[in-house]
């Protein structure tokens, strides 16, 4: 317990002073706030654009508030997932690489505990920067297109979280795995695209995968989310969460620096 | 003196079909400072790997003697600093000793204090404050010194503390590593045989994962040292060709020439001296110098590398 704290001081301390407490929350509350704006100027920015024939009039049905926060969540998907993935994927790979792992494991140290505060710290990168971003797409989104239920968006924004965090437990293990960034991120990002990608193609087998966590949470938000569904969509995405940080455990413990890497 | 407190027996490695270490055994006693010499790729940064718990052995076994018996985890008691060091460019060098010392057990009471003892001992009080990324290559390695001895290791383990140092980096190290060794077992590994023969008292030499020679640095330079004749001729072209022939004079048993200068090793120095200098008279050479002496450690470490 006392190394786990040990660890995780160090983590926060290192992603501030490279100052990702500072660019992931601000680029997630970018991408949060941007949605509801753009969303409120559309007509206007349309109109400047001027190059419409004479005569041709806009009608733009204004979308609800809980549509505007869905569009929110896609634009996570893309862009969010993306920088979330950059922010942590040499969380693990970095240190062994450069050769500060072989200083650190050779001392009486705990996988676990080690693996659990890389963990931890991702967990709360990643939890704040979603808070943040997600907090500024509703008060937006409230302020300049109108309503929307609390308890839905609430309860969405969860299941969003819970996917955020499956990505990142992802990136972590291939953290873990992989050497080369590049291999990191292009792995992470391609399984989570494709995962989420996979539940729209194949809708009845991917019921209850982890990527369906991104629609299941928009439907949370128009009211018309399935309490089965999305509880047996959770559950697995824990289970896999799990495993993911038992297989991190296991790599940090077989490749401890990268003298291991020729085995 | 002589309890033994490391004791390696039959380990070897393999990477995939390769053999890298081939079953090598030694011991290294409490308080000796124990040098492991090798050429490069002669798998010195691997054995030492395993020693510190990096690699995991593909075979035998490695016992670290601490508290009346064989530790189960010889991680804190063993203090270890790579070839190259590298630290979170971040950090600053207080606050990775404290990091480390704490990481290796210490309450942040005595991380405090042994990190306030440490930088001073190694020289980096001043820049103690300062970012890790700003340091040189000889701060780093000092640096390096002080995180392997903050929680006051039995054992200490350096892969090539010196190789990569200037100069002046290169006498700090070695004369901290002096004052470590009066406390601590050192076992360290290297090319430069200079600093081996500088510090040490016991040499293990490594050919291609074998061990080739090992012993205390007296007891092989006595068994292993060789009467040698070092003569020097001037630039002139009779004077070089009577060195070319005096090499295959039959008390010569091994020779190097390189122009004017040639390396001799006989059986019986002083014979060998009187007919050379016979010889030179008669022929009327230019001597320049002619020097009887011993092979050194070098020598030895060439002939057993190359054999």
């Amino acid at each position: 317990m006392r190394q786990f704290r040990l660890f995780f001081r160090k983590e926060m301390l290192e992603m501030g002073r490279s100052y990702k407490w500072l660019w992931v929350p601000l680029v997630f509350l970018m991408l949060g706030i941007m949605q509801p704006v753009v969303t409120k100027f559309m007509p206007e920015i349309l109109k400047s654009a001027g190059n419409l024939p004479k005569g041709m009039t806009i009608a733009i049905e204004p979308p609800s508030g809980a549509e505007v926060l869905a569009q929110t969540l896609g634009q996570y998907n893309s862009v969010g997932l993306l920088i979330l993935v950059l922010s942590i994927m040499t969380l693990i790979s970095g240190e062994r690489q450069s050769g500060v792992s072989q200083m650190i494991f050779t001392r009486p140290v705990s996988y676990v505990s080690y693996a659990a505060a890389k963990w931890a710290s991702m967990l709360s990168l990643v939890t704040i920067s979603f808070a943040l971003g997600y907090a500024g797409a509703w008060y937006y989104t409230v302020q300049m297109i109108g309503s929307v239920d609390a308890g839905a968006a609430v309860k969405a924004g969860l299941f969003y979280l819970l996917w955020l965090w499956f990505a990142g437990s992802l990136t972590l293990l291939m953290s873990s795995l992989l050497n080369p960034a590049a291999g990191i991120a292009f792995v992470s990002l391609g399984a989570a695209l494709l995962l989420s990608m996979a539940s729209g193609w194949l809708p009845r087998y991917m019921t209850y995968s982890p990527g369906s966590l991104p629609q299941i949470s928009a439907k949370w938000l128009q009211s018309s989310g399935e309490a089965k569904v999305a509880a047996g969509a959770a559950i697995l995405c824990l289970a896999c969460i799990v495993i993911f940080f038992m297989g991190t455990v296991h790599q940090v413990k077989l490749r401890k620096s990268k003298l291991n890497t020729q085995i | 003196m002589t309890r033994t407190l490391l004791q390696v027996k039959g380990l070897s490695k393999r990477f995939k079909e390769r053999e890298v270490i081939k079953g090598i055994s030694f011991t290294i006693a409490e308080g000796s400072c124990a040098a492991l010499l090798g050429p490069n790729g002669a798998g010195k940064t691997t054995t030492i790997s395993m020693l510190a718990g990096l690699l995991q052995p593909s075979g035998g076994s490695i016992e670290l003697q601490a508290n009346g018996g064989p530790a189960a985890d010889r991680r804190p008691y063993i203090g270890y600093l790579p070839q190259m060091p590298v630290f979170y460019p971040w950090m600053t060098g207080t606050e990775f000793l404290l990091y480390a010392g704490e990481l290796a057990g210490l309450t942040s009471r005595e991380a405090k204090r042994e990190t306030g003892e440490w930088l001073e001992a190694v020289g980096l009080r001043d820049a103690g404050k300062r970012r890790i990324g700003g340091y040189s290559g000889g701060m780093k390695q000092r640096l390096g010194l002080a995180q392997a001895l903050i929680h006051r290791p039995k054992l200490l383990i350096l892969d090539e503390p010196v190789s990569a140092l200037d100069p002046a980096g290169r006498k700090d190290v070695l004369t901290l590593l002096e004052r470590i060794r009066r406390e601590t077992t050192v076992l360290f590994s290297t090319h430069v045989l200079h600093d081996a023969e500088e510090i040490c008292d016991e040499i293990l030499m490594i050919r291609e994962g074998e061990i080739a020679l090992q012993g205390n640095l007296d007891q092989v330079r006595r068994t292993y040292s060789e009467p040698v004749i070092r003569v020097m001729v001037g630039g002139d072209e009779a004077s070089r060709s009577w060195l070319n022939a005096a090499c295959s004079k039959d008390f010569v048993i091994h020779s190097e020439v390189s122009g004017s200068r040639a390396k001799l090793t006989v059986a019986d120095v002083d014979q060998a001296m009187h007919a050379l200098m016979a010889d030179a008279v008669s022929h009327h050479v230019l001597l320049r110098s002619l020097e009887a002496g011993q092979s050194t450690l070098e020598d030895l470490f060439l002939k057993v590398v190359q054999s």
